[in-house]
């Protein structure tokens, strides 16, 4: 993740990896505030809020790499959540199947919109939040539903513990893999930052930049999709509201990671960073006893600052495109 | 020339990091007088005006200004002492217009209360034009509407007045070649314009990788080489012979293309179009590229070159017209698809739609063929550095290792590595667009060899000189383009080339 380039200083070295101290200091504010922080219990607890942002957080990671921006993984989460919830007692597992091509489907729509039409990601995704947050309560009826006790069997092992962690934790840390092959491995992923670094260029140099762009949509969608399903499966019922601050979390994640929002930097490892960050915070302020409408507040201004701290000043700064 | 230097520089250094870029730089520029940077590129010349105009900050030594300390911090500061730079790369805003671009951050001077009473500033530019001999320029036109050549003189209009007006003909201009863009008649005029600054009292620093041009302008020539100072000339003991051999430390001659190595071309045509035509660009552009041949492609600016070769490498959509390549007709839309049935291009803007600018070297080569190092269609990065590396070593590319960002290279082994990108593709034509444009002598030498060795391979190539010089010395067939349409044909075998007053006879 720091290897990204060859220029090495002592200032740019502690710059690049200022991510893993914000980490550290926030684990370590939490840990004196309550001893009790780091404990095993805390840890799983923590590990359950964990898994379902990760796939989000590694999902947007990708659209922010590319220099775009996705605000609808929240509300593609809820509609994934809603729709797992309410027919997971019909379909079995199957449902994780359909709400994954739901969320190809979703990215899909946004990339092609973004890709082909030219239209500005920002526009674009708010739309689809929109459009996806209404659906999702229109599916839900507007209200949140239990799966009944007699069922919750089918969902129970997402929960179950598995060397000490839930099942769904080790889920999202494969898919936390396999994102990682992407960015690293694959033609996929390399092209995303040639297009996040310069698109023009990457576009003459024979990048296929139409079709890249509408798959790191896809990948986003998908992540949010996944995301949503894990939320179903470990609160055992679909709640419609559930993504409405996600995107903000899950963007917080990768700012927290140390990702430049003006693309063609970042990496899944620093959002997995980022990811532990954010939760600690959230598990932290709730273990203190704080009033939860306070954390939207917090992770407010959590973004600003660590993208303050992130972005290049002077130069190519900051670009939301 | 007054006994009092206006501008001095003292052990002036430059450091990124562990890469020393410019060391102990003493330089004198007296009033009224017109001093020139030559050196390859990277030698540090853009490094220097940088510093003075307060882009950049010196790491070490110190700055004299009408003999008083100076240390720019900003742009803006250097100006008001009466310093102003005419970027390498144009910084206007396109979207505004030519009278807003003069004015930018000094609109306060036509405002009344909060407001900006447009009648006076446009009027206040009108009078910046004039003086510039810009009269055809209006001064409502949007950037974005003028061709380079004129958004240079704009520029060039821009910081002259923000500097005169400071300090009462006592500025010092820097221009980081200013010429590169502009056709022969604006030159003339930006001469004259520098020639009465000059006269005023003004002092200029002026950078360009053009000898004649440097010869003909400047009073004092300082040579850069390897970011320290390594000559001072009086223009009028000097000629391009001695300038040339003080940068590089060799002796031009008449090999400079490499002619000897020049190839006859196969009779198999690669590339054939027939017909081309793009609405409102060029039209019915008939020509083959054959197999091993250097294609030039020659016309004044507007004359749909540009567009011919944009339609080639996929950027633009052809309004009309076949494309065949290897005898199969084909039909693309983009650069990918170009690439794919092997065309591909090396842009002319190197900044904008060249280099990927964070990246390292080692992506910025792979980008156009990201399989080559692909086990299994994942690409191993390990084999990516390795390829670079081969590129860093075949083309000579001085850098500090391939993880770099391109954007810390100097331009002209940033533009190697743009050829390394286009070779790594392994496609057979390619479309060089000003190839050597903002390359110094040194790195020129190197392109024009190596595209010797791309046709001796069997590869093809249509080129864009950046001079008639260049396109004519290095091409076995040159095509001419005038108001859209190709208007003739010279052969150019290595030792038969045509005049080149019959080449511009036909351009215009």
């Amino acid at each position: 993740m720091w290897k990204r380039d060859g220029d090495f200083s002592l200032n740019e070295l502690f710059k690049r990896n200022s991510f893993i101290l914000s980490a550290v200091l926030i684990i370590g504010v939490f840990s004196v505030i309550n001893p009790k922080f780091l404990s095993l219990y805390s840890l799983q607890n923590m590990s359950l809020e964990i898994a379902p942002l990760l796939p989000m957080a590694c999902g947007i990671g990708f659209v922010l790499y590319s220099g775009s921006i996705d605000l609808s993984i929240g509300a593609v989460a809820s509609v994934a959540c809603v729709i797992a919830g309410t027919y997971v007692t019909e379909t079995g597992h199957w449902i994780i199947l359909y709400m994954v091509l739901f969320g190809v489907v979703a990215g899909l729509i946004n990339g092609s919109l973004i890709a082909v039409l030219k239209l500005p990601s920002f526009i674009v995704t708010l739309c689809a939040q929109s459009v996806w947050r209404a659906m999702a309560i229109i599916i839900s009826k507007g209200s949140s539903n239990t799966i009944p006790i007699k069922q919750r069997w089918i969902v129970n092992w997402a929960t179950d513990k598995f060397l000490d962690f839930p099942v769904i934790l080790w889920i999202s840390l494969a898919l936390v893999i396999l994102c990682l092959v992407i960015e690293r491995k694959t033609e996929l992923g390399k092209s995303i930052f040639a297009i996040g670094a310069n698109e023009k260029a990457a576009r003459l140099a024979g990048v296929h930049t139409i079709k890249i762009k509408i798959l790191t949509f896809v990948l986003c969608s998908t992540g949010a999709a996944i995301g949503g399903i894990m939320y179903a499966y470990k609160l055992k019922s679909s709640v419609p509201t559930i993504g409405d601050n996600l995107y903000m979390m899950a963007i917080s994640s990768v700012a927290l990671g140390g990702t430049l929002f003006s693309g063609g930097s970042g990496s899944v490892l620093r959002t997995l960073i980022g990811v532990i960050s954010v939760m600690a915070i959230s598990s932290g302020m709730n273990m203190a006893g704080v009033n939860p409408l306070w954390k939207d507040v917090v992770f407010g201004c959590v973004l600003i600052a660590a993208v303050a701290i992130n972005s290049e000043k002077g130069g190519r700064s900051l670009i939301i495109k | 020339m007054s006994s009092e230097a206006l501008f001095t520089t003292h052990d002036i250094g430059k450091v990124y990091g562990t890469n020393t870029v410019l060391q102990d730089i003493n330089i004198r520029v007296w009033p009224g007088e017109i001093v020139g940077l030559i050196g390859e590129n990277g030698a540090g010349k853009s490094t220097l005006l940088k510093i003075i105009a307060g882009v950049e900050e010196p790491s070490m030594g110190t700055m004299q200004m009408n003999g008083q300390n100076f240390r720019a911090g900003s742009m803006l500061n250097a100006n008001e002492s009466g310093i102003g730079m005419v970027f390498q790369e144009q910084s206007l805003i396109n979207n505004l217009t030519v009278a807003q671009n003069i004015f930018l951050g000094r609109e306060k001077q036509f405002s009344k209360g909060n407001f900006i009473i447009w009648s006076k500033m446009n009027a206040a530019a009108r009078n910046v034009l004039n003086a510039m001999g810009l009269e055809d320029i209006s001064e409502k036109a949007k950037v974005r509407d003028l061709s380079f050549a004129m958004r240079q003189m704009v520029e060039i209009a821009k910081v002259f007045d923000i500097v005169s007006a400071a300090s009462n003909n006592h500025a010092l201009i820097l221009l980081d070649e200013p010429t590169t863009v502009l056709s022969d008649e604006e030159m003339v005029v930006l001469f004259d314009k520098i020639r009465q600054m000059k006269q005023r009292g003004n002092a200029i620093i002026f950078i360009s990788h053009r000898l004649q041009e440097v010869l003909e302008i400047t009073d004092r020539i300082y040579v850069f080489k390897d970011g320290k100072l390594t000559a001072e000339v009086e223009t009028q003991h000097a000629d391009e012979a001695i300038l040339y051999e003080k940068m590089v430390g060799r002796e031009t001659n008449s090999e400079y293309f490499v002619s000897d190595r020049q190839t006859v071309p196969a009779q198999e045509a690669v590339l054939e179009v027939k017909d081309l035509s793009m609405f409102g660009s060029f039209k019915n552009v008939s020509f083959n590229l054959y197999k091993g041949e250097v294609l030039g492609l020659c016309g004044v600016e507007g004359s749909g070159k540009e567009d011919v070769c944009a339609v080639l490498c996929g950027d633009q959509a052809k309004t009309h017209g076949a494309i065949k390549v290897h005898q199969r007709k084909v039909d693309f839309k983009s650069p990918s698809d170009a690439r794919d049935v092997g065309i591909i291009s090396v842009p002319k803007n190197r900044r904008e739609d060249g280099i990927i600018d964070i990246l390292s070297l080692a992506e910025n080569i792979s980008v156009a063929n990201y399989q080559k190092n692909a086990v299994y269609r994942l690409i191993s990065n390990k084999n990516q550095r390795e390829n670079a590396k081969h590129w860093v070593r075949s083309l000579g590319i001085r850098c500090s290792s391939v993880n770099q960002r391109i954007i810390n290279l100097s331009g002209g082994n940033a533009q190697k590595v743009i050829f390394a990108r286009v070779l790594d593709s392994e496609c057979p034509i390619l479309v060089l667009d000003h190839p050597t444009r903002g390359v110094d002598v040194g790195a020129k030498g190197d392109i024009y060899a190596l595209i010797r060795s791309i046709t001796e391979k069997g590869g093809s190539v249509l080129l864009m000189g950046d001079t008639l010089d260049e396109s004519l010395g290095l091409s076995s067939r040159i095509l001419v383009m005038k108001d859209g349409m190709i208007c003739g044909e010279f052969d150019c075998p290595a030792d038969n080339k045509p005049e080149q007053v019959d080449i511009v006879r036909l351009m215009l």
